[in-house]
């Protein structure tokens, strides 16, 4: 793994791609995770790090393991082999553990997952009321304040079947705020989307990332990537084959599986 | 790449409290241990009780003999505790496979009339179904026996009866058909035709697929049997032979040791067992030989080889359990081998029509017509008009699931009304219908046993009068149960063997 | 995401859509005559709808039929040997029950409109049908002309509604129900249905005497048809005063606590030993109160972490352990309660307010429980002759209800252990289930009416009755079971993610986002269950419990007056099932159209 290039400040690309990630601490540490399926192995002893306040893209081909790998990190799957530490705090079998890592994580499903017998706000409001244990009126606010922030106030007390594509997302990334997440985790959030929809939770992304939050992000929004990431992480067969800045990506990369992977999709 | 890096908080040792592995086995043992707990405490308490109350739980009532008449079945005076709960059984099935055969094309009917273009049909359709559905099954047997008891009465001064139908308060009689002694070689020629039939089919099958002839392949397996079944009338004299062979296979099954099916046992269970296993770890085994296991795989891994380790036990701890099938096994091939030992001018069928040839004496089931006592057509009409209502739904619910799509697509690729319905609809609907279709054949069998309030002898019937007279009620249940469950799981068995054909040919 | 309820579960049978309205001529030609198959279908089947009519009306008006008997035995059908001068009690739970109905009625918003030529269209049809049946029935020349004229002018009727009534106005179903109910009420104060005096030496032999059942019922039912119309209005007024939800919430509260209450109404007359009361029940409640209060609101605290599990497991276990030494059974039963709320404290955890409304809980439900242990083992005043104090349809609804209430919660926790990821859990559920529904109802009831007392530990007794709706509900509540895990299984593994990605524990996910989905998915199964216990609980007669259906066939066709009048009582023991039934799976009906068109 090539450490210095994601940190490498470069000067044509986009504002946020020019900070210094260098000191920061690591987020998000993977070392020698593996996982299988009965006889088939999804994940292959995947190492890396992910720095504060880094947004990570990960590429790959469907059942490369992108999002196998993404679910360990908040313990949707158990990972076999291998170590993850979020935060500081390592996802074991204690209990304790890992409902601080989901507490602190944030995930957005490529099918919204929303609450489909509870009203928008409800969706937003129930996990802070009765995880976070904060008083209803006060969840409300926030649930409102941030439905504000991804742009559809005026939806709160509609049902999630009432919403678009693109509004429902919305809405699923406030609810995983709502959490106040140090963490974000979105497993292909625009694949399910009519074409026109995915500007609009892109761009809720965006500010996200600008925001400073930790991203990590499964997607085929090449745009995207190339836009927004710090790093690109490509993966195949459970295994990270490359991984560097979009510019070092998209231009010239180093292994045979990366550039047929881009010829295939570019 | 380095090893994480900050690691202050990072505790390599799980406290047992928090660990969820632990936590879900402990929970598991804790209900596991509570609920044998309170099954023991509850046997322990009932072996008291009897013991305080003197009463035996044995199985010695079987053997010994009992003072039953039964109203009808392949015996009506047995001489055994067995023999009476055998012909129980016997007329549970009767009625079951009566039943279901019957209330399968009844319920066909009604589903499809529900459907018709035809408004008037259709509202029969729906009263049949509305009436029939909300008024309990019992209480509607109760109401066609009442009014079946109030026929005309047969008296002494009634003549000789011969007729094709007598009803009265006796029952409902008809002619029958019925199998004689020529019968099982008769079925051995038509079970080979069975297997000829196959190759016939497959063989016009072949024909119609190259060519892109009709061959209409079905019927010609069809009329193979039929052909078999025809010529099978005159020649079963030819598989005579079979009754000493099955006189031989009974012969060595006695002479056997208990030890033999003990070790039969064993092996089986064994077998399957490292069988099983084997398999499942070569399925969770990577191409590179990694072999991962989760705590789920391990407790089916152990439960596997405890259960095959129990029944070994069982089959060993046990010996009567190794007698009773060999006895069993003896019965059976010596009763088949009876079967064959006829004489070579015996037909397979005969044929008798409801008479009364001495005045007084009515026909008796089974000795002259065919007989349905009034509780056999109480029960018989209660659970077949009942049963028809819910398939009725089904079939209707299962039709009107296939998506109109279909029979457009099919019109538009031009095929006919009827080519439509055998090819698109009614394979996609009979998918639908299926498995609630056996759930109520599952229900009609149970509902069998509501005969009991009619005094028709299956099974509960039967096992009642037995406890009431012997006093051995749990024994009596205990059968009950076994024989229910084991009928229950026959037709689940079947139904679900059509279902995964079903989706097969989904794929 | 709208998809995800409908295409799952069970097949929904698509409604037909609706004909569009043809002249009278064309429609017959469309529906009936459209082609040769069809003509002879409808010729047919009207030849066999004109038998079964006629056999129907043929038998039910010979002379030879003793409908008498159902009339005058009615309040045996009913109550069986309930003591008449305790009828109050009945009335005044039947009062209660229609209250309820009435209110739910109005803040559900029951009921359509329909326009009055509708009306009209309706009173046409039965008009036409009444006449029919006159023409068809065995009458005598003066009665089928009376019943055609009657017929005739309630077709004409119908028809002028039809013609001339304004298509804008309409009239409420509930107040069409109301003038029915208020008319069937009015015949009793007319007709003098039921109690009558048989003797063999005169023509008629069974003559109707002055203090009948319509006689001594008709001031109670128009007092009940009174409160229920009075209620409707109360609930009305409610529901535009205040907050829908709560409302709502309330109402079902009462609903679920009202068969324990209704039962002890009927059941007992407490003469409750003040001394024991005071010296020990009222003692043990305190004591459970202040401990287990305390107890809780430390454990809501969401600081208290894994110790509070680890206590709540204990508090478990010693309500178990109590069980081998010998105590009040209070002590043991509190105890258990305990041990349930402390396990699902961390559940609803939080702030104070959270906090008290758990242990506020805590004591509304102990002070319940309290109340209903004491006054159960209090002495009833009601002097019953005979082994149970109720009979007939009363024993009937009581025993349906209860096996529903018990096997609700029964069947949730089976189905959530046949879904869950234990595999012992899972285990011990699938064997129960395929079990139970493996064998019939009778064995199961046979085996707890005659079994159960060998079961038992010295000195405990269990009535016939109770044994027998505790076998019920084990056997209901593994169809149960599997009607909830058809709409368990319809929630899809997206929505259990996404509740745990968001860190719920899995008593929140469970509670929060997968139960209400799947209830409500499980909705038209679950009413059919209820329908089902409800019919079955016949069998009761056959275990020889006093039912309905018992009653109708040993009792009445053995009294001397009555003999032999079975047929005619099964037939109005199946007509009462019938309703009930019918009305139960149209209401259903009714209730899936509104859910499947509202919120989603």
């Amino acid at each position: 793994m090539t450490d210095a290039t994601a940190a490498e400040p470069t000067d044509n690309q986009a504002m946020e791609q020019s900070r210094d990630l260098s000191g920061a601490r690591d987020m998000i540490a993977c070392e020698g995770v593996s996982k299988w399926y009965g006889d088939f192995q999804a994940l292959d002893g995947i190492t890396a790090t992910i720095k504060e306040q880094e947004v990570v893209v990960v590429l790959g081909p469907s059942g490369s393991g992108k999002s196998t790998w993404i679910r360990c990190i908040n313990r949707l799957e158990v990972h076999q082999e291998g170590r993850i530490v979020v935060d500081d705090v390592e996802l074991t079998n204690d209990l304790r553990n890992i409902e601080q890592v989901r507490s602190e994580v944030g995930m957005v499903f490529q099918l919204f997952n929303l609450f489909p017998h509870l009203k928008v706000i409800d969706n937003v409001s129930l996990a802070p009321i009765w995880v976070r244990k904060k008083p209803r009126a006060e969840a409300e606010e926030q649930a409102m304040a941030l439905l504000e922030r991804v742009g559809i106030p005026e939806q709160a007390h509609k049902y999630p079947g009432q919403l678009s594509g693109g509004q429902q997302q919305r809405v699923a990334i406030a609810r995983a705020l709502a959490m106040e997440p140090r963490i974000m985790l979105f497993d292909e959030p625009t694949s399910a989307l009519d074409p026109e929809m995915i500007k609009e939770v892109l761009d809720v992304m965006k500010v996200l990332a600008q925001s400073g939050m930790t991203m990590m992000v499964v997607t085929h929004e090449m745009g995207f990537a190339k836009e927004v990431a710090d790093r690109i992480i490509f993966m195949e067969e459970g295994q990270i084959v490359e991984q560097g800045t979009p510019q070092h990506f998209f231009e010239n990369p180093t292994e045979d599986r990366t550039k047929l992977f881009l010829s295939q999709i570019l | 790449m380095t090893a994480p890096t900050t690691q202050e908080r990072v505790s390599h040792r799980v406290p047992l409290w928090r660990d969820v592995v632990v936590l879900k086995w402990f929970t598991q043992v804790v209900l596991l241990v509570v609920v044998l707990g309170t099954m023991g405490f509850l046997a322990s308490q009932a072996g008291d009780n009897l013991r305080a109350r003197n009463i035996s739980t044995s199985f010695d009532f079987l053997e010994r003999p009992v003072d039953i008449q039964l109203s009808e079945g392949i015996d009506t005076h047995p001489d055994t505790g067995a023999r009476a709960l055998w012909t129980g059984m016997v007329n549970t099935l009767r009625m079951s496979i009566a039943g279901i055969f019957f209330a399968t094309i009844l319920g066909v009917v009604v589903g499809l009339a529900r459907l018709s273009d035809n408004w008037l049909v259709r509202r029969l359709g729906s009263m049949w179904v509305e009436t029939l559905r909300n008024i309990p099954l019992l209480v509607q047997m109760v109401f066609y026996f009442s009014v079946l008891t109030t026929l005309p009465r047969v008296g002494l001064g009634t003549g000789p009866i011969n007729g094709w139908l007598h009803v009265s308060n006796k029952g409902i009689s008809m002619p029958r058909v019925f199998i004689a002694d020529g019968f099982y070689q008769w079925l051995v020629v038509v079970l080979i035709g069975a297997v000829a039939a196959r190759f016939v089919r497959q063989h016009r099958q072949q024909i119609q697929d190259e060519t892109g002839a009709m061959t209409s392949p079905i019927l010609w397996g069809l009329g193979t049997v039929a052909l078999f079944g025809l010529v099978g009338l005159f020649v079963h004299p030819v598989f005579s032979w079979m009754g000493p062979v099955f006189g031989r296979i009974a012969d060595l099954l006695d002479s056997l040791p208990v030890i033999a099916p003990q070790l039969g046992f064993s092996a089986i269970a064994l077998g399957v067992a490292v069988t099983w296993i084997r398999r499942f770890l070569s399925a969770h085994r990577s191409a590179r030989g990694h072999l991962s296991l989760s705590d789920d795989d391990w407790f089916r891994i152990v439960f596997a080889a405890v259960a095959s380790l129990a029944v070994v036990f069982v089959a060993v701890r046990w010996t009567g359990l190794s007698a009773w099938t060999l006895d069993s096994g003896r019965d059976l091939f010596q009763v088949l081998a009876d079967k064959f030992d006829v004489d070579g001018a015996a037909r397979p069928f005969d044929a008798m029509r409801p008479d009364i040839i001495q005045k007084g004496m009515f026909p008796n089931y089974g000795k002259s017509g065919l007989t349905m006592s009034i509780g056999f057509a109480a029960v018989f009409f209660g659970v077949v008009f009942y049963t028809s209502a819910f398939i009725g739904e089904n079939v209707r619910g299962g039709i009107l699931a296939v998506p109109k799509g279909q029979s457009e697509a099919a019109k538009a690729v031009g095929l006919g009304r009827g080519q439509i319905l055998r090819h698109v609809v009614l394979p996609q609907a009979f998918r639908v219908i299926l498995p609630p279709t056996g759930n109520q054949y599952l229900n009609l069998l149970k509902n069998t046993s509501l005969a009991v309030a009619v005094g028709y002898s299956e099974l509960v019937q039967v096992g009642s009068t037995t406890y009431n007279q012997t006093g051995m009620t749990l024994p009596v249940v205990a059968i009950w149960m076994l024989f229910y469950l084991s009928c229950s799981l026959t037709i689940s068995v079947v139904v679900n063997w059509f279902n995964v054909r079903m989706r097969l040919v989904e794929r | 995401m709208s998809e995800m309820s409908s295409g799952l579960g069970v097949p929904t049978i698509p409604a037909p859509p609706e004909e569009p309205h043809l002249p009278p001529r064309q429609w017959i030609r469309e529906n009936l005559f459209s082609s040769l198959f069809n003509t002879v279908l409808t010729i047919v089947s009207s030849l066999v709808i004109l038998a079964i009519v006629r056999g129907l009306l043929a038998f039910i008006f010979n002379p030879q039929r003793q409908w008498e008997a159902t009339a005058t035995n009615l309040r045996l059908l009913m109550t069986q040997a309930y003591p008449e001068e305790q009828y109050l009690r009945v009335w005044v739970c039947v009062a209660v029950i229609l209250t309820l109905t009435a209110m739910s009625m109005a803040v559900w918003r029951a009921g359509s409109a329909v326009p009055l030529p509708g009306v009209g269209r309706r009173l046409l049809s039965g008009g036409v049908l009444l006449a029919l049946m006159a023409l068809l029935a065995p009458f005598g020349t003066r009665s089928t002309f009376i019943w055609l004229v009657i017929g005739i002018v309630v077709a004409a009727g119908g028809e002028a509604l039809r013609r001339f009534a304004d298509e804008e106005r309409s009239l409420s179903t509930l107040a069409l129900l109301a003038m029915a109910l208020g008319g069937l009420v009015a015949t009793l104060w007319v007709v003098p249905y039921g109690s009558h005096t048989f003797n063999l030496q005169r023509t008629p032999r069974v003559l109707a005497e002055p203090g009948t059942v319509a006689m001594s019922t008709k001031l109670p039912w128009t007092l009940m048809l009174v409160v229920a119309v009075a209620a409707y209005f109360v609930g009305t007024l409610v529901r535009d005063r205040l907050p829908t939800n709560p409302l709502r919430a309330t109402l079902l509260v009462t609903w679920l606590l009202m068969p324990p209450i209704l039962l002890y109404l009927v059941l007992r007359d407490p003469s409750f030993d003040m001394g024991h009361v005071f010296t020990t029940d009222i003692p043990i409640f305190a004591a459970y109160a202040v401990l287990g209060g305390a107890l809780l609101s430390w454990l809501t605290r969401p600081s208290t972490g894994e110790a509070g599990r680890i206590v709540a497991a204990l508090v478990l276990v010693a309500g178990f352990a109590m069980f081998a030494t010998p105590m009040r059974m209070i002590v043991r039963l509190d105890m258990l309660l305990l041990a349930g709320f402390a396990l699902s404290a961390p559940t609803f955890s939080g702030g104070p307010r959270a906090r008290r409304r758990y242990t506020a809980g805590w004591l509304g439900v102990l002070g319940m429980m309290s109340w209903l242990i004491t006054a159960i083992n209090t002495p009833s005043t009601v002097d019953v002759p005979g082994g149970f104090f109720i009979g007939g349809i009363s024993l009937t609804l009581m025993v349906a209800i209860f096996t529903i209430v018990i096997s609700f919660p029964l069947g949730l926790a089976l189905a959530l252990a046949r879904t869950s990821n234990m595999p012992i859990f899972r285990l011990l559920a699938t064997w129960f289930i395929e079990f139970v529904r493996g064998v019939p109802l009778i064995t199961i009831l046979i085996f707890f009416s005659i079994m159960v007392p060998l079961f038992l530990p010295p000195g405990m007794h269990l009535g016939e009755v109770a044994a027998v709706v505790i076998g019920y509900s084990l056997f209901s509540s593994a169809y149960l079971a599997e009607n909830v895990r058809g709409g368990l299984q319809s929630v899809t593994r997206g929505q259990h993610e996404a509740a745990e990605a968001v860190g719920m524990t899995t008593s929140q996910k469970t509670v929060f986002i997968v139960l209400p989905q799947a209830l409500r998915v499980a909705i038209p199964p679950l009413v059919g269950h209820c329908i089902g216990v409800f019919k079955e609980t016949s069998l009761l007669a056959i275990i020889g419990l006093f039912d309905v259906l018992y009653i109708a066939r040993y009792v009445m066709s053995n009294q001397t007056e009555f003999m032999g009048s079975t047929k005619e009582n099964i037939l109005f023991v199946s007509l009462i099932y019938w309703i009930f039934a019918y009305q139960m799976s149209k209401a259903s009906q009714r209730l899936e159209q509104r859910t499947g068109l509202g919120e989603r």
